[in-house]
């Protein structure tokens, strides 16, 4: 039994899914008490590949290595017992059982003869951990009352109870102000100095810069290499994630806007969002970012009917805009494509060409039936204008790759007579091949004088696509760039920033 | 963009239609009528065929809306309750003077506000899913059936209102005429219209089919009217057969409807399976029951197989997906 | 507003205090389901005294309290299945057959210690509960087509079993009836059976491990999987700890009223099913206390005994248990609700 310098390692780990290829022939070594970094575009294949280390996932091809010993883990518990711990980005809780609960499920303290669990023990003992993490709730609350924040704590805490030696945090702070986010680094650090070896899986590079020491990127589900932080610059570590230069990837696009066709006026929905406010033109394309969580999708889902709002008016082609359900937007004018095309977009068990005219069957119906053969034309002429690669349009969805899945909803959007199209992550889980022709698309559409909502988490893609960008925090829009002052700083300062979003009233552009 | 030219041709192969559930069904169908030939020289005589179809279609009028429902990955199993709820108050008002074609469209009218009811509190209250709210209604509605007529039979019909389940026309049953009226109706309905493709849609994934636009709540909302409607056509046929009613009619009928449904290969985790294959299983069970008559199996053992039948034919599609997926790692 | 934004997010680290909001309606009824319950059924019970003296005599309590025995003994395991978000519709036929099979047991061998009939009905019960649980955990069939078809299965083998034949009470043993009639320190053996399967359940779903999982995997199946907890087991155990206590029941049951019948307790599941949605068993699952379905199952006891008494028509029973079921999971999803817009305002947004 070789003591190896590496904590872990994995070597060749292919995972495939029914239809895609989610990580192929991936590499990555982690040493003992070192902070590494895994990076890459949302959709890259990172939240599989932890799913792999944490045994949630058996992988169909490779090797996995602990501590120099070869390990194979068929199920969670094997993963907890080798003292590997992973902190998922979409918080994973109990919401009916409470904090302590949450943190010791899976490894409740039991007296060893009654097999009795000692609760006693555990919640003291989570008091004492989360107190340690400087938070000040009680672990006998219920998990769902707390807010997003303090519920990662809590998944911290669960890391802390099983004395991990190896601790995955997967996006971590894509949620978190950037006090929560230092107070986060501090945890981080001082984890490492008590000797785990953690992987921070981020697509920030702030994260990366104050925390590792090492990098490993991945890029459309394949390993690309792996070099110390300090030894690679910035824009050689872009060039890595998104496999081009940003510049080769942002089509030149020449400003043709027109009159004022959708303006939001103090837009507010309890819980979610508030005072939001801002105006969009025929030919423009509005940026929507901030953090996750900070109400960007809750906004969009309400101006396309799914969800209601509760303050405020929307006005769009100079009247007041009244939807009850999507279908009411769709016919007003307001298409929107959804963040999540698998659960929300598509229907993956059924074909290209059904999926295509589905928002739109009125069109090809006399009488109620189907006019198949109309249905089929319109539904292989869009395809091919979206440049959906395939056999042929009784293709499966399902059998497609992300990036042609996402030009069929984009095929989808035109079936309708659409004025706004409000876009949700776009590129999310798309090659780069695919992503600039989606790139390409969006500009075609807004020259061709559609208002385009882009609501993206991606810098490059904000900055090299919008013509104005409405930055969110907290349910609030916190600043509005215009082009010229569109810097990756301001954006995160809009975002992050703890003082109140009263504050920066001042400095918003006029909208 | 490179242009890019997509096949419109679907591909044929006689493997792939050879291989659908519904043959499997027609071969059963053949196996069942074999036997109950050769148990009964009589079976295939037209007379005898005629009227065993006639003894099993009254719920078979159920099972064509039942299929919408469980291809919208719902249930319902409050059908059996309606039955006896439109049945009881048909025989109620007309036994208060009522004259009996206006009973009868009450009788209609109450099933389809019945549907329309699970209907609405299915959308309403999300959370709750099919299952517990028409269970809480099949209680309710069959209470109200007690309320109404206590422990007792009721009945003297007009002669003409037992033509409906028993009379001819041309020789061919008029319940017959009727269910194929309505099969062919509602296969059209789910399989050439708009409203059938978003059924279908629902049943795959709600969500995106929400968000294409789709009016799922409103969409639903019929579709269990139309099965409270259905079951009230039900009521009319079952009734008018058995000449009386009582608050303990049609019970049961909810396992039959759905084994009917299940059987014919329609999924119910949503969003698979056609028409032709719930009516071949109508037949099916109709005549597996008529055989099972034949050789004096009691209703009993009647219920074990209609338990077994509907287990087996959910548990054989997961069985094979299970080990199909096996046998890929 | 805004300025409470500032205070919260302000402190350093997640610091975040919960505040102590307003208390919302639903919030009070889910923290006081059960006092409220306690109050409703004191309600009840003076009301139908008014009406009829007879009612809250010793003689009539005891009457209410060995029936809901019975109904709580199944209350408990349903509500084991309803956490993780289950129905089973077949208890009412388990009861049945278990019932059933010791009964012809007893009336062949009247030797048989009570104790063995007891085994042998839980036995079957197990059985049967295990039949249903792999199909749910492994077969993956939905828990109500599971339970519909199981249901029909084991109501037909009871009348395969008997024969289409009652067994009455003079074909049953003494030792036997008085499972459900003795006493033990002048207390019904069926209270203290229920009682001691109530002290059970409540140390097995607050202080076991398997315990706990039943709420895990009621509460967020994704997160169990994660977290490493074998779901298919935990449903299946649920399912056989519910057949178990069936067949328990069905022996109770065949002793108490001294005959077992083809459609003994047909349509029982309905009442318990009653008891746990009254007892604030959530349908959407990971929610139920012991405590809660007990006073469920005493208030659907007590109106089932106390509607006669005041002169309602029996034939009103079932559309007022129905009608109770529907009204209970109404206020259950409502007072959900309300609890999780609470959530949304403490956000302060």
């Amino acid at each position: 039994m070789a003591d190896s310098e590496y904590a872990l390692e994995l070597k060749g780990i292919t995972k495939i899914f029914p239809g895609i290829k989610a990580l192929d022939d991936v590499y990555f070594k982690l040493k003992t008490g070192e902070i590494h970094a895994l990076m890459g575009e949302n959709g890259a294949g990172k939240s599989t590949f932890i799913k792999v280390i944490t045994g949630v996932h058996a992988p169909e091809e490779g090797e996995m290595y602990l501590n120099g010993r070869q390990v194979a883990f068929n199920h969670p518990t094997d993963a907890q017992k080798a003292g590997i711990a992973a902190i998922y980005q979409h918080v994973t809780c109990y919401p009916d059982l409470s904090v302590t609960e949450n943190i010791f499920m899976g490894h409740e303290k039991i007296r060893r003869r009654t097999r009795c669990i000692l609760w006693d023990d555990m919640h003291k003992e989570a008091e004492r951990l989360l107190g340690e993490l400087g938070a000040g709730f009680d672990p006998r609350t219920p998990m769902g009352a707390l807010s997003v924040a303090e519920q990662q704590l809590v998944e911290i805490a669960k890391a802390l109870s099983v004395d991990a030696k190896i601790i995955i945090m997967d996006e971590p702070t894509a949620a978190l102000t950037s006090n929560e986010s230092e107070e986060l680094y501090r945890i981080a650090e001082r984890l490492r100095d008590n000797g785990a070896s953690i992987i921070f899986i981020s697509h920030r590079f702030e994260d990366m810069y104050r925390l590792a020491s090492k990098v490993t990127v991945f890029r459309d589900s394949k390993y690309i290499g792996t070099w110390n932080v300090d030894e690679i610059a910035n824009s050689d570590l872009i060039v890595a994630m998104v496999g081009r230069e940003i510049s080769q990837l942002f089509p030149k696009k020449e400003a043709n806007i027109g009159e004022e066709i959708l303006r939001v006026e103090g837009l507010g929905k309890a819980g979610y969002f508030a005072d939001v406010s801002f105006s969009l033109r025929r030919g423009e394309i509005l940026g929507l970012t901030g953090l996750v969580g900070a109400g960007r999708t809750e906004v969009c889902q309400t101006l396309f009917g799914v969800e209601r709002y509760d303050k405020g008016k929307v006005i769009f082609k100079g009247k007041e805009l009244k939807v009850r359900n999507p279908r009411d937007a769709m016919r007003q004018g307001i298409g929107y494509l959804s963040e999540d095309r698998q659960k929300q977009g598509l229907v993956l068990q059924w074909d290209i060409g059904r999926n295509i005219t589905l928002s739109a069957l009125e069109k090809f119906s006399g009488g109620g039936a189907i006019d198949k053969r109309k249905e089929l034309e319109v539904a292989k002429s869009l395809a091919e204008k979206v440049g959906v690669k395939a056999k042929s349009v009784f293709d499966l969805v399902s059998s497609l790759s992300g990036g042609n899945q996402q030009k069929v909803v984009f095929a989808k959007l035109l079936t309708a007579e659409l004025d706004v199209l409000i876009l949700d992550e776009p590129t999310k889980g798309v090659d780069v091949g695919a992503k600039s022709a989606i790139y390409e698309m969006i500009n075609e559409l807004a020259r061709s004088g559609y208002g385009i909502v882009l609501v993206s988490s991606e810098m490059p893609e904000v900055i090299g696509m919008c013509d104005r960008v409405a930055v969110m925090r907290e349910g609030r829009i916190t600043a509005m760039l215009d082009r010229e002052v569109l810097t990756q700083e301001a954006i995160l300062k809009a975002s992050m920033d703890d003082t109140a979003p009263g504050a920066l009233e001042g400095r918003r552009a006029e909208a | 963009m490179e242009p890019r030219v997509l096949a419109n041709k679907k591909e044929f192969t006689f493997k792939s239609f050879f291989l659908q559930w519904e043959w499997l069904l027609v071969v059963l169908i053949l196996a069942v009528s074999v036997m109950n030939a050769s148990l009964s020289e009589y079976f295939l005589e037209y007379d005898n065929l005629r009227d065993a179809t006639m003894g099993f279609l009254d719920k078979a009028f159920i099972v064509l809306p039942m299929v919408f429902i469980i291809l919208m990955g719902d249930i319902d199993i409050s059908v059996a309750s309606i039955v006896t709820l439109s049945s009881v108050i048909m025989a109620d008002l007309f036994n208060h003077g009522l004259p009996m074609g206006w009973a009868m469209v009450a009788g209609l009218a109450v099933g389809t506000i019945c549907g329309w009811i699970n209907g609405m509190l299915v959308v309403r209250f999300k959370e709750l899913s099919s299952v517990i709210v028409t269970l809480a209604t099949m209680i309710i509605y069959r209470g109200i059936a007690y309320i109404l007529l206590k422990d007792q039979a009721s009945g003297k019909f007009p002669d003409w209102f037992q033509y409906l389940g028993w009379e001819y026309i041309g020789g061919i049953p008029f319940i017959l005429i009727a269910f194929a009226v309505c099969a062919i109706g509602f296969g059209w309905l789910l399989h050439k219209t708009v409203f059938g493709r978003r059924v279908y849609a629902i049943g795959n994934n709600a969500t995106a089919s929400r968000y294409s636009g789709v009016q799922v709540d409103k969409i639903k909302v019929l579709v269990f009217t139309l099965a409270g409607l259905m079951s009230a056509v039900t009521a009319m046929f079952l009734t008018s057969r058995m000449g009386s009613t009582r608050p303990n009619i049609a019970s049961g009928y909810e396992l039959e409807v759905i084994a009917m449904v299940v059987l014919g290969g329609i999924s119910t985790a949503g969003g698979k399976g056609r028409m032709i294959g719930a009516i071949l299983a109508v037949f099916l069970i109709g005549f597996l029951r008529y055989g099972l008559g034949l050789v004096n199996v009691s209703a009993q053992m009647l219920l074990i197989i209609l338990g077994l039948l509907l287990i087996l034919s959910v548990a054989i599609p997961q069985l094979k997906q299970r080990f199909a997926s096996m046998r890929r790692i | 507003m805004k300025r409470q934004i500032t205070e919260s997010a302000g402190v350093p680290g997640a610091q975040i205090n919960i505040g102590k909001p307003a208390r919302s309606v639903s919030e009070m009824i889910g923290k006081f389901r059960e006092l409220g319950l306690l109050g409703f059924i004191l309600l009840l019970s003076v009301g139908v005294q008014l009406r009829n003296p007879s009612f809250l005599t010793w003689e009539n309590i005891s009457d209410i309290a060995t029936n809901t025995a019975i109904l709580s003994i199944l209350a408990v395991g349903m509500m084991l299945v309803i956490i993780t978000r289950g129905i089973d519709l077949s208890i009412g036929a388990t009861l049945a057959v278990s019932g059933m099979i010791s009964a012809l047991l007893v009336s062949h061998y009247p030797g048989i210690h009570p104790l063995l009939a007891i085994a042998s009905g839980i036995g079957i019960g197990l059985i049967c509960g295990m039949v249903i649980g792999c199909l749910v955990a492994w077969v993956n069939i939905l828990p109500i087509i599971a339970t519909l078809g199981m249901m029909n299965v084991y109501r037909g083998l009871t009348f395969e079993a008997s024969g289409g034949k009652w067994v009455s009470a003079h074909q049953m043993p003494t030792g036997f009836k008085a499972i459900a009639t003795g006493t033990l320190f002048g207390v019904n053996n069926l209270i203290l059976i229920a009682v001691a399967i109530y002290i059970v359940a409540y140390y097995f779903i607050s202080h076991t491990r398997s315990g706990r999982r039943i709420y895990a995997v009621g509460s967020n199946p994704d997160s169990a999987t994660i977290s490493g907890i074998r779901s298919g087991r935990v449903l299946w155990l649920v399912y056989t700890i519910m057949g178990g206590l069936s067949g328990l029941a069905g022996v109770l049951w065949v002793s108490k009223f001294a005959s077992a019948q083809g459609d003994t307790a047909s349509g029982y599941e309905l009442s318990v099913i009653a008891a746990c949605v009254l007892g604030g068993v959530s349908i959407a699952g990971g929610v139920g206390k012991i405590s809660g379905i007990v006073l469920g199952s005493v208030l659907l006891g007590i109106l089932n005994n106390a509607l006669p008494m005041i002169d309602v028509s029996p034939f009103w029973q079932m559309f007022i248990q129905g009608t109770i079921i529907l009204i209970a999971v109404l206020i259950n999803a409502l007072v959900k609700r309300g609890i999780d817009r609470n959530h949304l305002m403490r956000r302060k947004i």
